[in-house]
């Protein structure tokens, strides 16, 4: 809660039209008001400075869809939207960059730049994800196979620092060595390290052609071997494994491919896909549905978890964790695996643990870490969500003392509980 | 003094007397990298054989209070493995294993001093290779390329460094060892390989590396086109990238640097009323590149090309890049220095800004020419002179700011991929204010607090000298804390 003297003060300095004291959001179980709305960058870095005086932290919101990551807040007061921060001021399509402000839909933006055949490089789950939190998540989908990491198409950010000052880093060339690449360091920072307020983005051309893809199998190891063969066939752009609930009558492991390039490569391609595979052409929303498998969890308050391990192990991870009954996603050749685990409805600690285990136990068979992406806050407490961070710990907590010494901006959720 | 051969003695302990370099002539080949304007005698240099012995001349350095700098081949071009002020310099040359290359997962580990080539070329066995190509990868190593995020002429299609580096071993500036990232390239916490790769070696010392191989494509095209002028070649590179097409490079030469590379022994038969050439690379599936050729050849025509040719055969392709890649040699018979420029614009000014980079070299009656990665928009003006000459080494370093001042005014930046270093930093105010740079003095804190570790890097010389200087301390001095 928030003392009635602050929100008076905060309504003084931001105005009536800033701060929305009926706007507010559940942050780990837990609601959360008002919402500083700020209109402007400008009137982001007055919103914290305020936040400063007046020793209030905040949780920042983008769009919402991905709050549930994260450890829970630590002594948040209030929310912080950069939902205002919206719209694309430049696009330059003949160079394939744009600048867009951090509370703009990605679906906005890919709507802007398509007709002048470019396409945004992000395509995480989410509906209604924002810039701002598709990268402060580092936040990636299905055709991260084609795209790359969210990091690869940030040119430059604007951000604001917790102490309100305005920053800048990076460009909007395509190539820049000048100075330290901040990029790198704010996408994926969840907001703990600055506020971004904008972007420069490179964009990528859109595929002349685009085929989508299916097959099914009855062994998980044979469909995560195809997809991974698939997703090294050089116009793959996505190849996912879908693991189907326990009530379809289907074949259990379905595999979407989707290929994008020039046609001779696709038609080529789609081609080996048949032969090899047995792939035929797939429903139109398939990427969409292992999209929307990616960004669930079971029962809407289970756990999930994002494997990240090698391509090679990624059916040994897979197998681990089928053991268990967990809901399976995976996109093999980027060596990821999602693992949904339901949950009964009241706090049970031994379930939770399990589930913790089991996915630590998979994540080892990979050959990499685990990082619980969503689950209720009681089955988050006692741990850190994102696993251990080992010596960097020291050096994370370096960068927030000096970036964040107040812990101002989203206190507690990130790695290390920083 | 008596310091001084206390360190030293300690130094020999740790790498042996043989791998400790103190003597003055010895220690002038360590006076400057690839830029050799810049020059500073290190204190001593060593060469470690591993991680261990980083470790222990790291913390005999910290002890005597002697700052240190890592070094690799030697070939920067922004004075950034130089000992500014003295120190010790850490070569990391004798570095050079391959710990683990896994062909499977498509991946590498290796030590620093990995020569760039020698790793695609025992990943060439598996089909794979190392993308990033900077000019030097006959002898840069990797230790560099992570340091200086270094490109290439392929980075349009590949990516620099940063996008190829999957985790790394760091030694701290206090002698710690860290591990970041991972071998899937997923790590949880902050990015923090993201954040050293490209910080000039001033975040500490890598020691191990572990890196993303590449298939090596199934074909690869090679297409030299000969333009009439820069600004048509530079319409066609526009053309190509507006078609949705992504060379693995688009380089191009202009007529000035024509003339060098055919009066010299990297002669590749271009014509000499040439005005620019362009060459463009193609790689992927075979049955996808006709169609691509095609599309560039009849891009150039429109633009305005006077002539198309396609490498037959590897001789061939061999015989046009000599045209690109000999350029930097066939500059060394038209003086004795060659100061290589550095500098991004976005691609649709580059005719403008061409044209105004000549238009400095003219003025300042200097011998200046231009081969560049036009497909990222990445400037190599060239300027050939001669610095025991005062009046022109003057001219040169006054059109270099006006070059940079150029491409700032044109939306660009002010280094591609060589790096700050020495030669830039007190040009960094041109695109960063003090809160930008305050902000990235914040990440060099939170690893080096002290600032011992490549001191006098980066960061504009004043502001540093305000901050190391104890009697200067409270004076101008940028906050960190608000």
């Amino acid at each position: 809660m928030i003392p009635q003297a602050s929100l008076r003060a905060l309504r003084e300095t931001l105005g009536p039209a800033c701060v929305r004291e009926d706007e507010g959001d559940r942050v780990d179980g837990e609601p959360l008001a008002p919402t500083l709305r700020p209109a402007d960058a400008g009137a982001l870095a007055e919103a914290l400075r305020a936040l400063g005086r007046l020793s209030l932290a905040c949780v920042i919101r983008g769009g919402g869809s991905r709050l549930e990551l994260g450890n829970p807040p630590r002594g948040a007061s209030l929310l912080l939207s950069t939902a205002a921060l919206a719209g694309v001021d430049e696009f330059d399509a003949s160079e394939g960059v744009c600048h867009v402000g951090a509370g703009t839909p990605l679906a906005a933006i890919q709507a802007l730049v398509e007709p002048s055949g470019w396409q945004l490089p992000l395509d995480p789950p989410g509906a209604g994800s924002t810039l701002g939190g598709a990268l402060a998540a580092a936040a990636l989908g299905p055709r991260a196979q084609g795209f790359g990491r969210p990091r690869d198409c940030v040119l430059g950010l604007e951000v604001a620092l917790a102490d309100g000052s305005r920053t800048h880093c990076g460009g909007r060339v395509v190539k820049n060595v000048t100075g330290y690449d901040l990029n790198k360091l704010y996408t994926g920072s969840l907001g703990t390290l600055g506020v971004i307020e904008s972007a420069w983005l490179r964009l990528r051309p859109l595929p002349a052609r685009v085929a989508l893809l299916e097959f099914a199998s009855d062994r998980l190891a044979a469909a995560c071997a195809g997809a991974l063969a698939a997703g090294r066939r050089p116009s793959a752009r996505a190849a996912s494994l879908l693991a189907s609930r326990a009530d379809t009558g289907a074949r259990p492991f379905g595999v979407v491919i989707e290929l994008a390039g020039d046609e001779a490569s696709v038609e080529r391609d789609a081609a080996w896909c048949g032969s090899e595979l047995g792939a035929a052409p797939a429903a139109p929303d398939a990427l969409a549905r292992v999209r929307e498998r990616q960004g669930s969890t079971p029962g809407g308050d289970g756990l999930r978890f994002r494997i990240a391990g090698l391509a090679s192990r990624c059916a040994l991870a897979l197998a681990a964790l089928e053991d268990a009954g967990a809901e399976l996603l995976a996109h093999p050749a980027l060596g990821l695996v999602y693992a949904g685990f339901a949950l009964p409805g009241r706090e049970d600690p031994e379930a939770a643990e399990a589930a913790f285990r089991c996915a630590l136990a998979a994540a080892e068979a990979g050959g990499g870490a685990a990082l619980l992406e969503a689950g209720p806050a009681w089955a988050k407490r006692g741990r850190d969500v994102f696993g251990d961070l080992g010596r960097a710990l020291a050096l994370a907590r370096e960068l927030k003392r000096r970036f964040d010494p107040a812990g101002l901006l989203n206190p507690g959720r990130f790695a290390g509980h920083l | 003094m008596h310091l001084m051969s206390g360190l030293l003695e300690r130094l020999r302990g740790i790498v042996g007397a043989e791998a400790c370099l103190a003597r003055p002539e010895e220690l002038l080949v360590y006076e400057c990298d690839g830029l050799t304007l810049h020059r500073a005698q290190p204190t001593a240099v060593v060469l470690p054989r591993s991680r261990d012995e980083v470790c222990r001349v790291v913390r005999a350095c910290r002890e005597f209070g002697v700052p240190f700098v890592p070094r690799g081949a030697g070939t920067g071009l922004s004075g950034g493995a130089v000992a500014r002020g003295g120190g010790v310099v850490i070569e990391c040359s004798r570095m050079d294993r391959i710990v683990l290359l896994d062909p499977v997962d498509r991946f590498a580990v290796v030590e620093p001093g990995v020569v760039n080539a020698e790793l695609s070329k025992a990943a060439a066995p598996h089909g794979l290779f190392y993308a990033p190509d900077p000019s030097s990868q006959l002898v840069c190593t990797i230790g560099g390329n992570v340091a200086e995020n270094s490109g290439g002429p392929h980075t349009l299609k590949y990516g620099t460094t940063t996008q190829h580096v999957l985790g790394l071993e760091l030694v701290l500036p206090d002698g710690e060892v860290v591990q970041l990232g991972s071998r899937s390239g997923f790590a949880g916490g902050y990015d923090l390989v993201g954040a050293v790769v490209g910080s000039e070696g001033t975040l500490g010392i890598v020691t191990q590396a572990t890196v993303r191989l590449e298939p090596i494509p199934e074909r690869v095209e090679t297409l030299l086109a000969i333009f009439p002028d820069v600004v048509s070649a530079c319409r066609a590179v526009g053309g190509v990238i507006q078609a949705g097409l992504v060379p693995a490079a688009l380089e191009i030469v202009d007529q000035r640097t024509i003339a060098a590379v055919e009066a010299s022994v990297y002669a590749a038969g271009l014509p000499l009323d040439a005005g620019a050439v362009l060459l463009v690379e193609v790689d992927g599936p075979a049955c996808s590149l006709p169609a691509q050729v095609q599309r560039i050849r009849e891009i150039a025509a429109a633009s305005g090309a006077t002539r198309v040719e396609v490498a037959r055969d590897a001789a061939e392709r061999q015989r046009f890049w000599r045209a690109r890649k000999g350029a930097f040699g066939a500059m060394g018979r038209l003086a004795p220095d060659l100061y290589v420029h550095d500098a991004v614009v976005p691609r649709a000014r580059l005719p403008e800004v061409l044209a105004r980079i000549c238009a400095i070299g003219d003025r300042h009656g200097l011998r200046l020419s231009n081969v560049f990665h036009a497909g990222d928009g990445n400037l190599h003006p060239n300027i050939s002179f001669d610095r025991r000459d005062p009046d022109e080494l003057a001219r040169v370093l006054a059109a270099g700011v006006e070059i940079l001042e150029e491409c700032v005014a044109a939306g660009g930046v002010i280094t591609g991929e060589h790096g700050i270093g020495s030669e830039k930093r007190d040009f960094m105010g041109l695109l960063f204010s003090e809160a930008d740079l305050d902000a990235m003095k914040r990440l060099r804190a939170s690893f080096d607090p002290e600032g011992v570790c490549n001191p006098e890097k980066i960061f504009p010389s004043t502001r540093f000298c305000a901050e190391s200087n104890p009697k200067a301390r409270g004076y101008e001095r940028v906050p960190f804390d608000p």
